[in-house]
């Protein structure tokens, strides 16, 4: 590795993440700012906690519109999305927040295709998931809808953080340590914790991906995450005060 | 490089829609998955009309003076083309609601297009059939330009024996401008009126009192006169000790139950019901004694009564009472495809909207049916001028019309 690209790798591990949270930090107070400075709406019906749960787990985790009018669509979300979560809950285990012991309970042979089979088929089901709602977008655009500039790179990031994620897995590692390898991205609270050094490229790749995914949600259509929870729950709200 | 619209006004414009509306801008991924339900957009097939385009379009303006870009650099320029883009779009809509609920985040469309429309209307961008309605909202309080006097000709026309106009009452039967206007829906007041007499209600008319409910104003996006409107009429039925106001209208329903409370910030001191929900009142408490029809007959759902006002099961439960032979319709209840009535379509494309009611005509047709009820004089409209041009076997009535007939009173 010359000494430029080793300098830019531990630029991605040691400042960028500083960059990346206060990016994502302006991006977050810019888009409520944008929420907030809009006028107030008339006072709307009483909101119910327990209405906007059911509004948000039928139709934001199962999906239950999508599957009502269209089934394909249905099946692809729902991949996509238990991928998502997937994959999420495995980078935990990088940051500690899991062990794999604590599926040694299930026996040897589970925990292994838990901690380390299933992932790897979780990150091609991922990416084959992104690739289709690339395509029916692609495929849909300027016939049943007009994409935003923003639609395609929220995507086009997230598939290649992924790529680059499931490259990691598939290219062999630089090494493997006799103790577990940690990248310390901010001294004592972000700090990944590796069993393997992987590919150079690959991982500083991915990491410098992420970073930039990181930054852009707040600015991207990805804040259906969080904004899709609120309208979900309103619409239960006013779904409710109907009575239907 | 085409005309542009003032960066004031656009500015000023933009900023109406609320906090609400911006962040279901914003959630809306213009996934499509709203495009196949939108009766516009399957009848068009043009993509201007699917529901997420119309998002994108309000979004993508709304960001040249309100996102971070605009922030930093200032305002970008609006063109006259993209104002009439969006026109076209808001205009060739129901606004009967069913993009949202297909939306997988819920999101409550009918009043956001109702908004876009209103931010159009303030761009100067709204049809001229649809601005005219305004000046003649105005001047006659209602949307047909027809003298206020001729509010209750209907009752002259069907020989209503009484016809009640009081200083007070217990009831009020709130006509609506598309049943007093309409020849088609003149029998819809008789039966309601000759329901309430044959009860023998306390009940009044408000005849040259009753002005348009204001669901035009809110459809052509104009809330402030929406706003004089409801004043008008509540005090109106206020002032006669009005406990009760019964209208067999779906968007006078609606706007009232609904819409009311929201343009005054309260609530007005008496009970909205539609028809049909007294209708099964009196027919489930045996004050009404009625022989089904022998037809087979069926319902459909005013949007605006069943997805957008509630009522859903008082229609059916009154036909379990008058029809003997009752089939559904696909589609039906809070997932009702639109008859093409609503939204003002009949003023910018009528074309559309019969085609839109062709599609539901048929699918009763391939039932068998052979008389297709609904409880909304557009419906209604909608469905007769649809059997008029296409030349279909099928009788049109209102399911007050159908109680009426059942009751030996039509």
């Amino acid at each position: 590795m010359n000494g430029v690209v080793a300098a830019l790798y531990a630029f991605f591990v040691e400042k960028l993440p500083y960059i990346t949270i206060a990016v994502f930090f302006v991006g977050v107070a810019v888009r409520l700012r944008r929420w907030l400075s809009a006028p107030r709406d008339p006072e709307g019906p009483p909101f119910n906690i327990l209405t906007a749960l059911k509004y948000v787990i039928l139709d934001l985790v199962l999906f239950r519109k999508t599957f009502k009018s269209d089934r394909w669509t249905w099946v692809v979300l729902v991949l996509f999305h238990v991928g998502v979560g997937g994959i999420l809950f495995g980078h935990m285990r990088g940051f500690h927040l899991w062990t794999a012991e604590m599926f040694a309970p299930l026996g040897d042979w589970v925990a292994e295709f838990l901690v380390h089979t299933l992932p790897v088929y979780m990150g091609w089901m991922f990416l084959a998931t992104q690739v289709v709602l690339l395509f029916r977008r692609g495929s849909l655009e300027n016939r049943q809808l007009v994409s935003l500039p923003n639609d395609y790179v929220a995507l086009v990031l997230l598939l290649v953080t992924s790529v680059l994620g499931q490259g990691m897995r598939v290219f062999p590692p630089e090494a493997v340590p006799p103790e577990v390898y940690s990248v310390v991205f901010i001294p004592g609270l972000i700090v990944l914790h590796l069993e393997k050094v992987p590919s150079h490229h690959w991982f500083f790749l991915h990491v410098l991906f992420t970073q930039l995914l990181v930054m852009y949600i707040p600015f991207s259509k990805l804040v259906h995450v969080v904004s899709g929870v609120v309208t979900s729950a309103l619409y239960g709200s006013r779904r409710r005060e109907y009575g239907v | 490089m085409g005309s542009e619209v003032d960066g004031s006004r656009a500015r000023e414009a933009l900023g109406r829609f609320t906090r609400r509306q911006v962040l279901e801008l914003d959630t809306c991924a213009h996934c499509a998955l709203c495009s196949e339900s939108c009766p516009a957009y399957a009848e068009s097939g043009d993509p201007n009309h699917a529901p997420g385009v119309r998002s994108s379009r309000a979004v993508r303006l709304f960001n040249k003076h309100f996102d971070l870009r605009a922030r930093l650099f200032g305002p970008r320029r609006i063109s006259e083309a993209e104002v009439s883009e969006l026109a076209d779009s808001a205009f060739h809509c129901t606004l009967c609601g069913r993009c949202m609920e297909v939306c997988p985040f819920g999101l409550q469309t009918h009043e956001l297009w109702s908004r876009v429309r209103e931010v159009v209307g303030e761009l100067g961008g709204t049809p001229p059939t649809v601005g005219m309605l305004g000046g003649m909202l105005e001047e006659s309080q209602n949307p047909y330009g027809l003298e206020p006097d001729m509010r209750l000709d209907w009752a002259d026309y069907t020989d209503l024996d009484e016809v009640p106009e009081r200083e007070e009452a217990e009831v009020a039967y709130f006509v609506g401008c598309t049943t007093a206007f309409k020849g088609v829906n003149h029998e819809v007041a008789f039966s309601v009126a000759s329901i309430l007499n044959r009860l023998g209600e306390d009940w009044t008319l408000l005849g040259e009192d009753e002005w348009c409910c204001g669901s035009p104003h809110l459809l052509s996006g104009d809330e402030e006169g929406a706003r004089v409107f409801a004043e008008h009429n509540v005090a109106a039925l206020e002032s006669r000790g009005v406990r009760r106001v019964i209208t067999g209208c779906a968007g006078c329903f609606r706007v009232f139950k609904w819409e009311y409370p929201r343009l005054l910030g309260r609530v007005p001191d008496f009970e909205v019901v539609h028809a049909v929900e007294y209708l099964r009142e009196k027919l489930a408490s045996g004050e009404l004694d009625v022989e089904p029809a022998g037809e087979r007959v069926s319902y459909h759902d005013p949007c605006e009564l069943s997805r957008l006002g509630g009522v859903v099961d008082a229609p059916r439960e009154a036909l379990g009472y008058l029809a003997g032979d009752f089939v559904e319709l696909p589609e039906h209840g809070v997932d009702v495809r639109c008859c093409g009535g609503g939204g003002l379509l009949q003023a910018t494309d009528n074309e559309m909207r019969l085609a839109i009611a062709r599609v539901r005509l048929e699918q009763a047709l391939e039932l068998g049916v052979e008389v297709l009820t609904s409880a909304c004089p557009a419906c209604k409209l909608a469905f007769v001028d649809g059997v008029r041009a296409f030349d279909m076997d099928i009788e049109v009535l209102d399911l007050m019309e159908l109680a009426a007939r059942q009751l030996g009173l039509l």
